[in-house]
């Protein structure tokens, strides 16, 4: 059987349906996410986000409440937790490393008090493309529409603070607030694609497009874009290749976004032309 | 009025007044803690005892801030080129008044720019803009306007025309500079010293 059958006949199964439009619906939201996480210059969230998130199952298992609502509710309140610490995008990056030891060291602890096996919890973090609910497609909905018109609606303050935080201040841009909303929307996000796609996958969907765009776009309107685009092809290109060859989705999805990354990042710069040739240009 | 970086105090005992429509230089060496005087005005340096008044309102509310930091036009020393692509157009516009900017960044030499990330400006490019972002800030009701040294990345003849720009419009004027003729255009000279202020002219 030759790939393309493969593929046609697997793309006839509910399940491989309702993995493909969750992975076209986060690739509205996600990337437009990594654009946030890069802009802030907080790459470490996503794994501090997957031990709040930890923290969050094992007390959900504690409580006897659902693991997966407890993780999103933990991460949440984690990201406007570590909201007050922005001011800098030091301090932002440093609080992170310690919200991620607090978290690990806070789980292990819950887990040990509730008696169940580690593991168990663990498990919950390796989610799978394939076992995709309905209302794991109704949070990436809920992104996919969320994020974007955030974007849209407050595009100049969200330009503004991800260029620097004190001329946005100054401004008139409500710095704080709008940091609080990013870090939360951040959080839930990653904590939201962990649960879905696995750990690795976080990053193929959020970051990495993210990173490609980052050097293709020229302002955050371009950037968010290209991110968008970029998003939405490597995840229906690499989907279908795992489906057509039998490969798994995850680490597909994850090389397919990375070799986008790295051709934008050998590319020559866009407009960068020197300021010099424009100084002949520019009246003077 | 006290700033203090840490333990360390940047700005002892300052207490200026300075009326309405005045253009005030303040000059001295490097550290003195003239940035921090400016920075404290705007909120930005939080560590600051005793109070500043601007129009004779103090801030204690969000909404207090948010009337002065639309009050006070700021230029910021050394603009940074940013952590993320913003473009020219885009910091222009962020002043309140786009049409006034661009006309003052066309004045400026830098009219043909405002479709260009800042990233890929030169110093003096980038300061040219910040001061036409602060003329639209000042078409958009801004007062006072506070500027960090806003002629040293500039050219003799940029200087010249950036210390017009600034002396001439109709606010008061806070200027950190080293340029004489900036500070010769001013109607006071004030300098500062180990954070001390002391009037010269």
């Amino acid at each position: 059987m030759s790939a393309l059958d493969q593929m046609a006949q697997l793309v006839r199964l509910l399940p491989v349906q309702r993995a493909g439009a969750g992975l076209v619906l986060a690739a509205l939201g996600l990337p437009v996410v990594g654009v946030v996480i890069v802009g802030l210059d907080i790459m470490p969230v996503r794994f501090a986000m997957m031990h709040v998130a930890l923290l969050g199952i094992a007390i959900g298992q504690l409580a006897g409440l659902d693991p997966v609502l407890c993780a999103l509710l933990a991460c949440a309140v984690a990201g406007a937790g570590v909201a007050p610490l922005a001011r800098t995008p030091d301090a932002l990056s440093g609080a992170m490393g310690l919200l991620m030891s607090l978290a690990i060291a806070a789980a292990l602890l819950v887990l040990a008090l509730s008696g169940v096996n580690a593991n168990g919890a663990f498990a919950l973090l390796w989610g799978s493309i394939l076992a995709v609910r309905p209302s794991d497609l109704a949070v990436l909905g809920t992104l996919a529409v969320v994020v974007p018109a955030l974007f849209v609606w407050r595009r100049r303050d969200l330009a503004l603070l991800l260029h620097d935080r004190e001329l946005a201040i100054c401004s008139g841009v409500p710095a704080q607030r709008l940091t609080v909303l990013l870090l939360v929307l951040v959080a839930v996000s990653v904590a939201g694609a962990i649960r879905l796609t696995g750990a690795l996958l976080v990053d193929a969907l959020t970051l990495l497009p993210a990173l490609a765009a980052r050097r293709l776009g020229r302002s955050l309107g371009a950037i968010t874009l290209w991110a968008v685009g970029i998003g939405v092809v490597v995840n229906a290109t690499g989907f279908l290749v795992a489906l057509g060859w039998d490969l798994p989705p995850g680490p597909v999805l994850v090389l397919a976004a990375g070799a986008v990354a790295l051709v934008a990042h050998l590319l020559p710069e866009r407009g960068a032309g020197s300021w010099r040739a424009l100084d002949a240009v520019a009246p003077h | 009025m006290v700033c203090r970086h840490g333990r360390l105090e940047a700005v002892g005992g300052v207490d200026l007044d300075v009326a309405a429509g005045q253009k005030v230089a303040l000059t001295g060496t490097n550290g003195s803690g003239k940035t921090t005087l400016l920075r404290a005005v705007l909120g930005l340096h939080r560590q600051v005892d005793g109070g500043i008044l601007v129009g004779g309102r103090g801030c204690r509310s969000a909404a207090e801030w948010a009337w002065r930091r639309r009050a006070c036009a700021w230029i910021p020393q050394r603009p940074a080129p940013g952590r993320f692509p913003l473009l020219a157009g885009e910091l222009l516009s962020s002043g309140g008044d786009l049409p006034e900017a661009v006309r003052a960044a066309r004045r400026l030499g830098v009219g043909s720019l405002v479709d260009r990330p800042l990233s890929s400006l030169s110093g003096g490019q980038l300061q040219r803009m910040h001061l036409a972002r602060a003329v639209g800030c000042v078409a958009a009701g801004a007062g006072v306007v506070l500027a960090d040294e806003p002629t040293a990345a500039l050219d003799f003849a940029g200087q010249e025309e950036a210390a017009e720009v600034l002396t001439g419009l109709p606010v008061t004027l806070l200027v950190v500079t080293h340029d004489r003729a900036m500070a010769a255009r001013c109607d006071r000279v004030l300098e500062m010293a180990a954070g001390r202020l002391r009037e010269v002219s």
